[in-house]
Order: C-alpha cells, then sequence, then structure tokens
C-alpha cells in the first residue's frame, strides 16, 4: 500500500501541530477570525485535526453531512474559504510539507468546499 | 552584577508572567514583560484584582490572615482567544511589608493537548474493540470450518499437521432422490431445506459429541473420536444416525417436502487435517470414510447399514441385525449388520 501524506509526516502530532498553528493565523485573521472567538479551541483543533487527518488517510471519517450540519448555522462564504485555504496553506509550508503535498491536501479540502461554504453564498 | 540585579533580570526573562503586589492594597511593586503582555502594564493606582480579571479580592482573603498560597485557573479572553492561566499567589515579605507574590503560566496549549490526548485515546480505545469483535468473528467462522482443537494449533503454528486417528467412526448420509427434487425445485427453496435439515443435524451431532466435518451438496460427514478420542465412538455416531431419521421422519409428518435418506457408518482410521493455503478447508480421510460412504450407498432408504466390526459395540444399545456378506464396491465382500432403533430409548443427556 503506498504511504499516505498522514503517515509520510508523521501522524497525528504531526496533524495537530498543523491544525494549531492554522489556528494561531486563522484567529488573527480579519476575515475569518471572528467564527472562533467564541468557540471551544481545544474541541475545535481536535475535530480539525481528525478532519485533516481523514483526508490524508489517517484513521478517522468524518460524513459529508456531518461537516454540512456542523457548518450550516455560519452561513461561511466563498471568501471566508478562500481564506482558510490560504492560512492552511501557509500553515502546512511551516511544517515542511512538501510542495505537492501541499497540493494535495488543499485540494481535498477543495472538494469539500460545497459542503462547508453556506448554499446561499455568493 | 548584584545578586539582587541577578534575581531581578531572572523574574524578567523566565516564561512564567510574575508580579508582586503588596498585602496591602494589592497595588504592584513589580511585574514581569510577560505578565504585562497577558494582562496589561498596570496602572500606577491598579490593583491586582483589576489587572487580572475573574480574580476576586475575596479569594485572597485567607491568603492573607492565614498565609495559604492561593492556586487558581482562570480563562481570559484576549482578543478572540480564550486563554486558560494557572495563577499561583503566595506569601512573602520584604523590609517588613507584606507581600504578595503573582506568578501566572499561560496553559492553554496544555488545556488544548490534554483534550486531544483523551479524544484519540478514546478513538484508540474504540478502533481496539472494533479490531477486537471483529478477531472474534474471524475465530468463530475458522471454528466452523475446523474442530477448536485444530484451530489452536492453526492459530499457534500457522499450520496444521496431518493426523492420523486410529480409532474413529464415522456417519455418513445421503438424501434419497435429491437431484430429482432440487431439479424440479426452486435453488432457495432446496437450499432453505438442507439449511433447515442440516441445522438439526449439527445440534445432535453436537449433542453426541461428534464432530460435523462437512456437507457435500446433500451429503453429510461427521465423525466421533477425532480431533479428541472418544471410547464410545461407534455408538456416538449411530445415536446421531438413528436421530437423523427420527428427526428425518417427524419432519415430514408436517412438511410439505418429504425427505428420506441412506446413512452408512464406518469405523477404523482417519486422518485429518487442514487441506489448502488460501482456502482452509479441515478434511478427513481414510478407510473409515471410505467404508461410510460405501455404506450409504448400499443402504435402503430410510436404513442405517454398519459393517459387522461395529456390531458388538452397537449391540448393546441398538436392534442390530444381520444383512450378510456384501460386494462392496472399491472395498470387497463385508460383513454387514443393520443398525435399527436404539433399545431402551435411552436419552442423550444421560452420557453427560
Amino acid at each position: 500500500m503506498p504511504q499516505t501524506i498522514y503517515e509520510k509526516y508523521g501522524g497525528f502530532s504531526a496533524i495537530s501541530r498543523v491544525v494549531m498553528t492554522f489556528y494561531e493565523m486563522a484567529l488573527d485573521s480579519d476575515q475569518i477570525g471572528d467564527y472562533f472567538a467564541e468557540v471551544d479551541m481545544a474541541r475545535l483543533i481536535d475535530h480539525q485535526t481528525k478532519f485533516i487527518s481523514s483526508l490524508l488517510g489517517g484513521p478517522a471519517s468524518f460524513s459529508d453531512e456531518r461537516l454540512e450540519t456542523v457548518h450550516r448555522a455560519l452561513a461561511i462564504t466563498h471568501d471566508d474559504f478562500d481564506e482558510m485555504g490560504a492560512l492552511l496553506k501557509d500553515a502546512l509550508e511551516q511544517h515542511g510539507l512538501s510542495e505537492p503535498d501541499v497540493r494535495a491536501t488543499l485540494a481535498a479540502i477543495e472538494s469539500k468546499r460545497n459542503v462547508i461554504v453556506h448554499r446561499d453564498a455568493a | 552584577m548584584s545578586i539582587a540585579a541577578i534575581n531581578e533580570q531572572l523574574l524578567r526573562a523566565v516564561g512564567v508572567g510574575i508580579a508582586v503586589v503588596r498585602a496591602s492594597d494589592l497595588g504592584f511593586v513589580f511585574h514581569n514583560q510577560l505578565f504585562a503582555e497577558w494582562f496589561g502594564t498596570p496602572g500606577p493606582d491598579a490593583a491586582l484584582t483589576d489587572a487580572i480579571e475573574g480574580l476576586q479580592p475575596d479569594d485572597l482573603g485567607p491568603l492573607c490572615d492565614e498565609g495559604l498560597r492561593y492556586s487558581a485557573e482562570l480563562k481570559i479572553k484576549r482578543k478572540r482567544r480564550t486563554l486558560v492561566f494557572a495563577i499561583n499567589i503566595s506569601q512573602a515579605s520584604h523590609l517588613n511589608e507584606a507581600l504578595l507574590v503573582v506568578e501566572c503560566q499561560n496553559i492553554t496549549r496544555i488545556r488544548e493537548l490534554e483534550s486531544m490526548i483523551d479524544s484519540y485515546s478514546a478513538m484508540v480505545e474504540r478502533n481496539t474493540r472494533e479490531l477486537e469483535r471483529e478477531k472474534e468473528r474471524v475465530e468463530r467462522l475458522l471454528l466452523n470450518l475446523m474442530p477448536r482443537s485444530v484451530y489452536e494449533e492453526f492459530k499457534t503454528f500457522g499450520v496444521v499437521t496431518p493426523q492420523l486417528y486410529p480409532k474413529v467412526s464415522v456417519v455418513m448420509l445421503d438424501f434419497v432422490n435429491f437431484t430429482d427434487f432440487a431439479s424440479r425445485t426452486d435453488p432457495t427453496v432446496t437450499l432453505g431445506e438442507l439449511n433447515d435439515i442440516f441445522t438439526a443435524f449439527d445440534r445432535i451431532v453436537e449433542q453426541y459429541g461428534c464432530e460435523r466435518i462437512k456437507t457435500i451438496g446433500d451429503a453429510y460427514l461427521a465423525v466421533s473420536g477425532m480431533p479428541e478420542p472418544a471410547p464410545d465412538h461407534a455408538t456416538a455416531v449411530a445415536h446421531c444416525a438413528t436421530r437423523f431419521l427420527r428427526y428425518l421422519d417427524r419432519r415430514n409428518q408436517s412438511h410439505q417436502h418429504k425427505w428420506q435418506a441412506r446413512i452408512g457408518l464406518g469405523t477404523g482410521s482417519a486422518v485429518g487435517s487442514v487441506v489448502g493455503i488460501q482456502k482452509y478447508v479441515y478434511d478427513v480421510f481414510g478407510p473409515a470414510v471410505n467404508l461410510a460412504s460405501r455404506l450409504q450407498v448400499f443402504a435402503n432408504p430410510m436404513k442405517i447399514v454398519a459393517p459387522d466390526e461395529m456390531k458388538e459395540a452397537l449391540s448393546e444399545e441398538f436392534r442390530v441385525t444381520d444383512i450378510g456378506l456384501e460386494d462392496i464396491k472399491g472395498i470387497g465382500e463385508v460383513h454387514l449388520v443393520n443398525v435399527g432403533d436404539e433399545l431402551g430409548a435411552r436419552q442423550p443427556s444421560g452420557r453427560f
């Protein structure tokens, strides 16, 4: 079996570091920072680590239905989603993922765009 | 550099937020950079309780009076972030003035990591439980394919050594006109019938401590005396045989499809082993199996035929009648007996 990106960089511990860096940046972002102002960060980091892990071949799974349910009330726009992608790219690069792996990760996230972005969003 | 200067530098450089306040009015005597970063630079008249929101003057009461150490965990909002601080306050004094030393550690990340560890260990435990269940399922499946002792050997060594069992008895059953029935009936009905009957047979076989080896189409093969030796292997298979027939008899009275079977018994030696590497089949070979198979063909519908050598073992518990010398294909001339009803209809539970 070919090695997944998840395994290649060292599993949960590596992904969780990326996720923590990502949220540090996200909290400072004026575009999307407010989404995270009132949430339980520990839980969010935990979920996000599992989510990213699942996209990269790790042992966790999220259904699209669940993703949609948790994001629906937030009315996330395409601009928000783009900003998130840019910050995540930054975080992935900071943690030394190779360029093709960064691209693969972002493509995996991109595939969830229509689940995460609010349906009525422009 | 004086010790005092070193101490002060140390207090400034250390990765803990530190402040020193007067016990009397909680006014600041000293604070380091980190403390200011977290709680803002205290003004000249600010008290500790102003700087650290969530800290009440009442909390510090007992500390000043009784010299206790105050420890707490405080959550503080800082521009979208909720930070968690561990705060320790202890008493000190300088030049006869009572002071409080306040140490603050940012434990936000530690709390985040702790909750992540909890969540992952829960996930790992869940996965482990699933694996465990899966393992049990596989084990149950394999136990259907081979006897437990053989399975244990297989599990430990990865292979099963073919083993010769010198004294076993075999019961082989086959239905009369099965091919005919199967050809004019819906296959699902045929299968349903077989499933129903064989399940009942399995129960009977288990009751008498025998081992069902396999079914081939409509044929049913079970043994006694392997892999565990059984001194009463001959009577065990005969009991199975008579119960099979009795079950069919009773079933025929209430079911649409009437089944008739021929049964052959055999005794002697047999070899048992797992055949195949990818597709495991536990199978038995040997004279006892061949004999039972041939005699089954020879038997009349709803009759049990056994070789004469089983007569002695069986005659105490069964109505055994001589058939005589018969030429059996592939084996030669054999003295045969017919095994009839159980004498005194002993209950199987009596054996245990």
